[in-house]
């Protein structure tokens, strides 16, 4: 069993709080995912998890058991880094069974363990070879199958695939996914790839100077984030923040392409109730798209546009314009994308537009 | 620049290279013709000159029969108590420093690049400053004057070196080697074993040889701390030089030397490859 909970961490170094306080459920099976900027403290915390790097304070139970005080070889934890460190001397087949040997497992069934792990992860061809011999996409396998050979209660994976160009990379995360449905063993991933983070994660703890800025699925911290940080954190191309001032009755006013807007917004009572002169409206780009006369609704509004700029992508084109003096994205159809310009025809759909506290930053609901 | 040019860049390059290399060389050729010569034919003063008989008389006599002070013995004894004298303090200073190196290096603690910076004060003490404490330590020891205490001696001094040498170049390890090796289940002389020796070849033959020269070569404390009967080659050919009997061997003398500066050109022919190659050892790609 592989249950993981973090329980008010802290961890400093010197007068710097790089943890403050965090606590984290993990259930056994689970697919957590670290996402934030660079300095958060999410490769703190995951080396505070292997017992890399003791603890200011609190506490850390694995499978119910506390283990704050146990040494990394006793937590029964394996980890996958993001450099990989195989060891350079040692050939494939006794990077993968170091761990094995070192545990006092006799040689036959070290071999089979290996034997097996290598066909799982299709690198039984390379198991003479030493580790500066393989490419970037085969250290990778051989470093998760160092970790997969001692079949730990809890998998830690490092930024794993930051190392990897970008093809391989979508590869080997379709690749994690399906070894997580196969071993459903607790996996906890550190990542500061939003993309990585949805695709792959059971949960998603969003982490930022060191707190957990909000705990959720996928979905909830997509359309439900917590506040602005997580709200523009998540997402690419990023949700678009527009600051509005609020009428009497609770209506946004904006102004775009010398057009004065009222907009109706699904928290317009509860915006009168906090009685603020201003708020963020916080609209994903998607939400912005060209008239679709099938999709009709109380929260989707037509009006026009000037795009000043449009970037196809292919599947879909991203088009610039302009509300209340900040930059708003809108993702267009590649044919409507072809056509946008000045006075330029598109539908909003607000039933998903997000507030935010206009100096706090935290989530008005 | 035109092709000519070009060419007599190189050239005049090559002559420049050539010439220093003779001027190094020639003391080493002077010494190695006259140890070949006999004794009329250095008198008769052509320093340059090929030896007419070439003989190994001068080198015998060196080696079994020459007068070091009242004994006459060569410097045969004296060579093989130097043999005694380095290979122990060699292998020690350098596994302790390889140790010292891994732990300044890879596990680092309060105060750990203190003691770093104290070890490498050690490197840049006179050997004169530590004279007399160091024989006053013998003495309460009751090494002096033994081979034991001249190991004892050029263990201490070395560790500076040996130490510094190794913490720089497991510096350049990824730490994450060693954390992965901990989740593996090693432990600090596991990993040190299992991780770090077997990448250590090229530091390792740097600090031996560096080692090996050092000790081989030093006077001062062979001549301050050997008795009659454990003094190192080093001290031997001083003796051997500046004791005569009738008229200077000067065949002999230079015989002398070069048997003593013989092993350690020895090691630097053999090693002296991976000697650069060590020096200039970056980082391990993993």
């Amino acid at each position: 069993m592989g249950s993981l909970t973090i329980a008010n961490i802290t961890k400093t170094f010197g007068k710097t709080e790089v943890l403050k306080g965090i606590n984290i459920d993990i259930a056994d099976g689970e697919f957590l995912i670290l996402v934030g900027p660079s300095g958060c403290g999410k490769s703190t915390l995951m080396n505070a998890i292997a017992g890399l790097e003791e603890v200011t304070s609190g506490q850390l139970f694995l499978a119910g058991e506390d283990v704050t005080k146990l040494s990394p070889k006793d937590r029964d934890i394996a980890m996958v880094f993001q450099s990989y460190a195989l060891y350079p001397t040692m050939n494939v087949g006794r990077n993968i069974s170091f761990g094995l040997e070192m545990r006092g497992m006799p040689k036959d069934a070290r071999d089979a363990i290996v034997q097996e792990v290598a066909s799982l992860l299709q690198i039984d061809h390379l198991l003479d070879r030493k580790p500066s011999q393989l490419s970037g996409g085969q250290r990778q396998r051989v470093a998760m199958g160092r970790a997969l050979a001692r079949s730990p209660r809890v998998y830690l994976f490092d930024e794993p695939l930051s190392n990897l160009d970008a093809k391989l990379r979508v590869e080997m995360r379709t690749e994690i996914k399906k070894l997580h449905k196969r071993l459903g063993t607790t996996i906890v991933y550190v990542t500061h790839d939003q993309i990585e983070a949805m695709t792959l994660a059971d949960r998603i703890a969003v982490m930022k100077d060191g707190q957990v800025q909000q705990l959720g699925t996928p979905n909830e911290i997509y359309d439900d984030p917590a506040n602005q940080f997580v709200a523009g954190f998540m997402g690419s191309p990023p949700m678009n923040f527009i600051p509005c001032r609020v009428s009497a009755t609770g209506e946004l006013l904006v102004e775009t392409s010398n057009q004065s807007l009222r907009l109706a917004i699904p928290q317009q009572s509860t915006l009168v109730g906090h009685g603020l002169q201003e708020v963020i409206l916080g609209l994903r780009p998607e939400m912005l798209t060209e008239p679709k006369p099938e999709k009709t609704g109380e929260w989707i509004v037509p009006l026009t546009m000037h795009f000043d700029v449009t970037e196809p992508m292919g599947a879909d084109t991203i088009a610039i314009g302009e509300w209340n003096g900040v930059e708003v994205l809108a993702r267009l159809s590649p044919e409507a994308g072809l056509a946008a310009g000045q006075h330029t025809p598109i539908q909003v759909n607000l039933s998903k537009s997000v507030l935010f506290h206009p100096t706090t930053g935290e989530r008005i609901r | 620049m035109t092709d000519l040019q070009r060419c007599m860049g190189r050239l005049s390059i090559y002559l420049l290279l050539f010439a220093f290399a003779l001027l190094y060389l020639m003391p080493l050729y002077v010494m190695v013709t006259t140890s070949l010569k006999d004794i009329e034919e250095i008198r008769q003063g052509n320093l340059l000159a090929l030896p007419n008989a070439p003989s190994l008389y001068a080198w015998i006599k060196a080696w079994g029969s020459a007068c070091t002070g009242s004994e006459c013995q060569g410097l045969a004894p004296f060579f093989f108590n130097s043999v005694r004298i380095v290979v122990p303090a060699v292998l020690i200073s350098t596994f302790i420093g390889a140790l010292n190196g891994y732990v300044l290096a890879k596990w680092r603690f309060k105060g750990s690049e203190l003691l770093f910076g104290a070890l490498l004060f050690g490197c840049f003490i006179p050997f004169q400053v530590i004279l007399l404490p160091m024989a006053r330590l013998l003495a309460l020891l009751g090494l002096a004057n033994t081979v034991t205490g001249l190991v004892l001696v050029h263990v201490i001094y070395g560790v500076a070196f040996t130490t510094l040498f190794f913490r720089n170049f497991y510096v350049s390890v990824p730490t994450e080697l060693v954390k992965a090796a901990q989740l593996d289940g090693a432990n600090f002389f596991q990993i040190f074993r299992h991780i770090f020796l077997p990448i250590s070849v090229p530091i390792f033959t740097v600090t031996v040889i560096w080692q090996f020269t050092q000790i081989w070569n030093d006077f001062l404390f062979g001549v301050v701390y050997s008795g009659p009967g454990t003094q190192p080659i080093t001290v031997a050919l001083n003796n051997l030089v500046n004791t005569s009997v009738g008229g200077k061997e000067y065949n002999v003398d230079m015989a002398a030397a070069l048997i003593a500066a013989l092993p350690t050109l020895v090691v630097y022919v053999l090693a002296g490859k991976y000697f650069v190659r060590g020096l200039t050892a970056g980082a391990v790609k993993g």
